[in-house]
């Protein structure tokens, strides 16, 4: 550890601090990194497609179970929703991987975009994970309420999943709704840097 | 056979590219790394990644700009990208003007590491951006070359350079001018 050898200019401080010395070649960082690059790819995408797969077995499931033809054909729907969710969002994901103009981009650029592309993650999650979900959900436990609605039994059995479900869905739904407007905000303020350059 | 050789000679300039990079900007990257990243393990997964990254990037490297510019552009961005998927939805960076209005009650220590932590703390509470004009200002940057890397007009290079001034003599002298 050095003591006050920089005295008090902060860029001295800062240009000297000790450095964190590796030993790693080249040859083995790229190949390091290729293999971290290629596990963390496949957790990512599991990650991606656990909720579409989720909701898509459990519709199956309500499927092959359910007497129901209206609940059969809002699960089905739910199975098409999450199939084509998988599809948009995954497709979101993956185009915003480190573009290969990086180093063309200047931070001012390069900020704009990953906050866009972050907003377009946003809004897309609710309508097509969040929504399939609810509606699978939905599907399941609304002809169960209709059916119990007169004998009162089966709603007061169903009200501890009932009301997780309500705080769980108004969680999602306000968590990322303040993502959303804390995004957009760094939007505005972008904007406002580039009408200052501008000026 | 002439598109083989054409490859391998793509990727030895790439190589040696890098190589030149590496040793010239690899401190730096180091210092950038900190800017960016508190915690020791992930700071180490970062600097792998800007160095690869940077590595991959070379391959295209067509002197628009200079290597240097080059170098910070990807470093930062690759950064930039890092801060922006590791925040938490309820975590709050600021800005430099931000900054300039929040309290600080500690002084400047006798021991150059304690600095360095208060420093780095303090960059790493800036967004981006910020962050991007700050590190330069401590690696000795001027204006036109902060402008080149975050595309930020001069006029508002000079202006954010000198709250950071003012921001790091209220901390580190006790208020006392500039930190020049």
């Amino acid at each position: 550890m050095q003591n006050n050898l920089s005295g008090n200019d902060p860029r001295m401080v800062w240009q000297s601090q000790p450095r964190e010395i590796s030993t790693m070649t080249l040859e083995k960082m790229i190949r390091r990194r290729a293999q971290e690059l290629h596990a963390k790819t496949v957790r990512e995408r599991l990650g991606s497609v656990a909720g579409p797969v989720s909701v898509i077995a459990f519709s199956a499931l309500g499927i092959a179970v359910g007497y129901n033809p209206v609940q059969r054909a809002v699960f089905a729907i739910a199975i098409g929703w999450s199939l084509a969710g998988a599809y948009v969002l995954n497709r979101g994901m993956w185009q915003g991987r480190l573009a290969e103009d990086a180093a063309l981009a200047t931070g001012l650029e390069f900020c704009r975009r990953e906050i866009e592309r972050g907003i377009y993650i946003q809004r897309r999650f609710l309508l097509w994970v969040f929504a399939p979900i609810v509606l699978a959900i939905g599907a399941l436990v609304v002809p169960q309420v209709g059916s119990g609605f007169g004998s009162g039994g089966t709603i007061a059995k169903m009200s501890p999943f009932l009301t997780l479900f309500a705080l769980w869905m108004i969680g999602v739904f306000v968590i990322r709704r303040m993502r959303s407007k804390q995004l957009q905000r760094e939007i505005e303020e972008l904007n406002d840097i580039e009408s200052e350059n501008r000026s | 056979m002439e598109l083989n050789d054409s490859i391998g000679a793509t990727e030895v300039t790439q190589n040696r590219r890098y190589s030149e990079a590496a040793e010239k900007y690899g401190f730096a990257l180091e210092r950038l790394g900190r800017a960016y990243e508190a915690d020791p393990d992930k700071r180490r997964d970062l600097l792998q990644e800007i160095h690869f990254q940077l590595w991959r990037s070379l391959q295209r490297f067509d002197a628009r700009c200079s290597i240097r510019t080059w170098v910070y552009r990807i470093a930062h961005n690759v950064a930039a990208s890092h801060v922006i998927r590791e925040r938490r939805t309820f975590s709050s960076l600021v800005s430099i003007e931000e900054l300039e209005r929040l309290p600080d009650n500690s002084r400047f220590a006798a021991d150059d590491r304690l600095n360095l932590d208060r420093l780095a703390e303090l960059i790493q509470k800036l967004k981006p951006l910020d962050r991007q004009v700050i590190v330069s200002y401590l690696e000795d940057m001027d204006a036109a070359a902060i402008g080149e890397i975050t595309g930020l007009s001069p006029a508002n290079v000079a202006m954010r350079v000198h709250r950071i001034k003012n921001i790091l003599a209220r901390r580190f002298h006790g208020g006392v001018g500039h930190a020049e």
